[in-house]
């Protein structure tokens, strides 16, 4: 008997071309299966979605809670049509994944409502292209109204408060809560997994770079591999290091300024210069050398480490692009540091000697440059710029009974930190479905203002969708959902309703991170807007595999 | 009573970096004195000192007291490359280390809460700021954020226990942090005004808000009445433009009176830095100024330290 294949065959499907009122019909079905086997994942009860292993079928299916990664596993439907939905919802909801970390099941919710709510208003004869701008419109009024409900978010509490809104897991919220706290927006937070059965966190002072020694040979510590110099002198260049030659004026100079420590940061050096800088270190009395290689892969990570390593040490640094080698070394090429330590692979600077004015301008101009760019892997570079910078790092460690426990848990503290990041960046919401509610009230106003039948139409698929993402909470945590709302009303403003305790509680005791319901709530009206003014359909010969978008 | 020198020095190169007394100063007339000679103690109000045997020639750039002084004995003195702690008003010494090279400090601050916290802050001329949450015993650099690592200052909010705010002066600013000094961020004081050589706090009588005051080297002295975000020079024409040293005294009906000791001399201000009167004028270099009840200390360079009387 053949052995099972993991996976089916796939379908060869005919060329061809969709038209109304099945197109419609079609990318709606794909668009609300995509969003019912999410919606049993929003809120801090949420239920979980089993799903076939892609590797091998036949091993027990990967159990899930998060919206983001059930849709990351989510390939095709079944039926090429429904595929074109579902793939619009998954693009969406991996957006918000993998940007925020958190929201993607409130994205799929509200992308399910307002989609569903257009789709009744064109059966009844409305303009898809009108409506689309209209609920554009009506987007731009709740995006506002959550603006005003904004708040900051300050103090370990607090944080504490906003991670386990979305991870649930308390412990970790804790401590989520307290290295947010110390290393705020761009702070450097590595998560990485411990031996232990139990959650930690470690700060280290100043900033370090994951580049190391040139040399073992360097290494003055053999039992902690590592050297540590203090008050060392700091030379950086971006270049290759050949000729053993070239390193004679910067030994010549760095004696004759009675500099007893050196830190040579440089692109690259061989045996040759390696040799000079040993024999340096064997033969001049009072003094010492270490190299280590320029940190960055790329050409554009390593002029960002060479600028940022210049303006922390107060360096001028020899460049390439000024025809520059180590032969033309004057002093203002020397920095300085409080201490500087290198191992194998990594080095370190702490109480760089640069000028701190030039250091807080330099820190301005990236998150500047952070704020003005889209690019989520340039963002991600600058982010870590700019938490080295800081002066300081945190890591967590994520300990565990078993590796898949660490594993998950892993990826549930990076998801989280990534939403924190967000969090404190742009403050925070009353959390619990409760801030888009709250944007009711403007929505209502506009509705009744409005002359135009499909601004009506429009402003009224956008206020019933904003009370999705609370039903589904509600309903997840297996309450009746017109009860809880009735429960709220009758409670007044700056009341919210805790799913875990079943109590209603101040707004303020739940948090969501405002930046995370803002682009939910963004993304699923573009896409719904979008997905609604779709009226033909054209299928090739064989559609390729899905993959994660972006 | 007269100006006297009651703490002479045998050196005319050397200085006195603070002065510290008791919180029950009235009753046990208990003060310190921090030179470069080493710590100086007094048991009668001042009128006479004694050079503490444990800190003999030791240059002490740094000193304070425990506000629970009275039960737990304890005040901390800065020495080069570490701080000393002692548990008996200055009789027995400990030390704590730091990491090398030897930090210089320049100023360090005691949690008015202290009982509870045991939280100290340390302010140091090259490596920022560390912190100890175990009376003294560990040390660990709170830096995050702090840029500026030259910090030459600190105050506490008045706010502490609910707040945690605390300030640090710099060279190149003012940096604040509102989660106990584990990480800073630049407050709105001008950078182009700094160095910031003093800071004080105080809580308004009238609207219950915060006002922080920054002394310093060449611009005069600041204030801020909303949480450091915005700031106005104080007294231009009264106050020179070198504020070494803020001080904040209370009295029994709460009102806060503020002293600045400057080049000229120490004046005075009971309405929250608006006016300002000299209390006394000096020709001598004063490095650091202590006002009591019923007197004033006032160290000179060179000299020691001269007990003023206080109307």
């Amino acid at each position: 008997m053949s052995e099972e294949k993991a996976f089916p065959t796939r379908k060869i499907y005919r060329p061809g071309v969709v038209f109304q009122p099945e197109a419609q019909r079609n990318i709606g079905r794909g668009i609300n299966t995509l969003v019912a086997a999410i919606r049993p994942t929003l809120g801090p009860t949420a239920r979980t979605v089993a799903v076939t292993r892609l590797d091998d079928a036949r091993k027990p299916p990967d159990v899930l809670d998060s919206g983001g990664v059930i849709a990351r596993k989510v390939i095709e439907m079944g039926r090429r049509d429904e595929d074109m939905g579902a793939m619009l919802a998954r693009a969406l909801i991996c957006r918000q994944h993998e940007q925020m970390g958190d929201g993607s099941a409130t994205a799929a919710v509200l992308l399910g409502a307002v989609y569903s709510g257009g789709v009744h208003y064109l059966a009844a004869g409305g303009n898809a292209m009108r409506l689309r701008h209209y609920l554009e419109r009506a987007l731009a009024d709740a995006l506002a109204a959550l603006d005003e409900m904004t708040r900051p978010v300050t103090g370990a509490a607090k944080l504490a408060q906003v991670a386990e809104a979305i991870c649930h897991d308390r412990p970790l919220s804790k401590l989520l809560g307290e290295i947010f706290d110390v290393i705020g927006a761009f702070g450097q937070l590595d998560v990485r997994k411990d031996q232990g059965r139990s959650l930690r966190r470690e700060y280290i002072e100043g900033m370090f770079w994951n580049s190391g020694l040139v040399s073992r040979d360097m290494i003055a510590d053999q039992t902690e591999l590592q050297t540590v110099y203090e008050e060392p002198a700091i030379v950086i260049a971006d270049f290759q290091i050949n000729d053993p030659r070239h390193i004679m004026p910067m030994l010549e100079l760095a004696v004759e300024q009675r500099i007893e420590k050196l830190l040579l940061i440089a692109g690259e050096l061989s045996g040759d210069a390696i040799a000079g800088l040993l024999m340096a270190n064997g033969k001049l009395k009072n003094f010492q050398v270490m190299a280590v290689r320029g940190p960055g892969m790329n050409p554009d990570d390593r002029q960002a480490a060479v600028e940022d390593l210049a303006v922390v040490t107060g360096a001028l640094p020899l460049l390439t692009v000024m025809g520059q080698s180590l032969k033309d070394i004057r002093r203002e090429n020397f920095g300085g540091a409080r201490r500087a330590w290198a191992s194998p692979h990594n080095f370190g600077i702490i109480g760089g000697q640069g000028n701190p004015r030039r250091l807080r301008r330099h820190v301005s101009n990236l998150q500047a440059q952070y704020q003005r760019t889209d690019d989520t892997k340039r963002r991600e570079q600058i982010q870590a710029r700019i938490g080295k910078l800081m002066g300081g790092s945190a890591t967590l460690w994520i300990g565990g009974s078993s590796e898949p426990k660490i594993e998950a848990r892993k990826d549930l503290a990076e998801a989280t930190a990534t939403a924190m990041r967000a969090a404190v960046k742009e403050g925070v919401l009353p959390g619990g479905g409760l801030s888009l509610l709250g944007c009711r009230a403007r929505l209502a106003a506009k509705l009744r203002r409005a002359q135009d039948p499909d601004e009506r139409a429009a402003y009224r698929i956008i206020h019933d969708a904003l009370a999705e993402p609370a039903r589904a909470i509600f309903e997840n945590a297996g309450y009746e959902a017109g009860e809880v709302f009735g429960w709220l009303t009758a409670a007044g403003a700056g009341h919210g309703f805790d799913a875990v305790s079943g109590c209603l509680t101040d707004n303020g005791a739940l948090l969501d991170g405002a930046a995370i319901q803002k682009m939910a709530l963004k993304n699923a009206v573009m896409t719904a807007g979008m997905a609604l003014t779709i009226d033909v359909l054209v299928h090739h010969k064989t559609p390729e595999i899905a993959r994660a978008p972006g | 009573m007269e100006a006297t020198y009651t703490l002479e020095f045998a050196r005319a190169a050397d200085g006195l970096f603070a002065l510290a007394a008791s919180p029950d100063f009235a009753r046990d007339g208990l003060c310190f004195a921090a030179c470069s000679s080493g710590i100086y103690r007094s048991e009668d109000g001042g009128a006479s000192w004694r050079l503490l045997r444990a800190s003999s020639e030791t240059v002490t750039t740094a000193l304070a007291l425990s506000p629970s002084f009275a039960d737990d004995r304890s005040l901390f003195a800065a020495v080069k490359g570490g701080l000393l702690r002692s548990s008996d008003a200055g009789d027995n010494w400990y030390t704590a280390g730091f990491p090398a090279p030897p930090p210089v400090f320049s100023s360090l601050l005691v949690s008015p809460d202290f009982e509870r916290d045991g939280f100290i802050l340390a302010a140091t001329l090259e490596d920022g700021v560390f912190s100890s949450t175990d009376r003294g015993l560990r040390w660990q650099p709170w830096n995050f954020g702090l840029f500026d690592l030259a910090a030459l200052c600190l105050a506490m909010s008045p706010a502490w226990t609910t707040d945690e705010t605390v300030y640090v002066g710099t060279e190149t600013g003012l940096y604040q942090s509102s989660n106990g000094g584990r990480a800073w961020r630049h407050s709105g004081f001008p950078s182009e005004l700094a160095p910031v050589l003093c800071l004080a706090t105080t809580t308004s009588h009238a609207d219950g808000a915060v006002r922080i005051f920054a002394g310093t080297e060449m611009h005069g002295l600041h204030r801020s009445c909303d949480g450091g975000e915005n700031w106005e020079r104080l007294a231009a024409d009264a106050m020179p433009d070198a504020v070494n040293q803020l001080y904040v005294t209370h009295d029994e009906r709460g009102g806060a009176s503020l002293y600045a000791l400057t080049n000229d001399g120490v004046l005075q201000s009971d309405d929250e830095g608006r006016s300002w009167s000299q209390v006394i004028r000096s020709d001598a270099a004063a490095t650091a100024m202590l006002p009591l009840c019923g007197v004033i200390f006032l160290g000179v360079l060179g000299k020691g330290v001269m007990r003023l009387p206080r109307n």
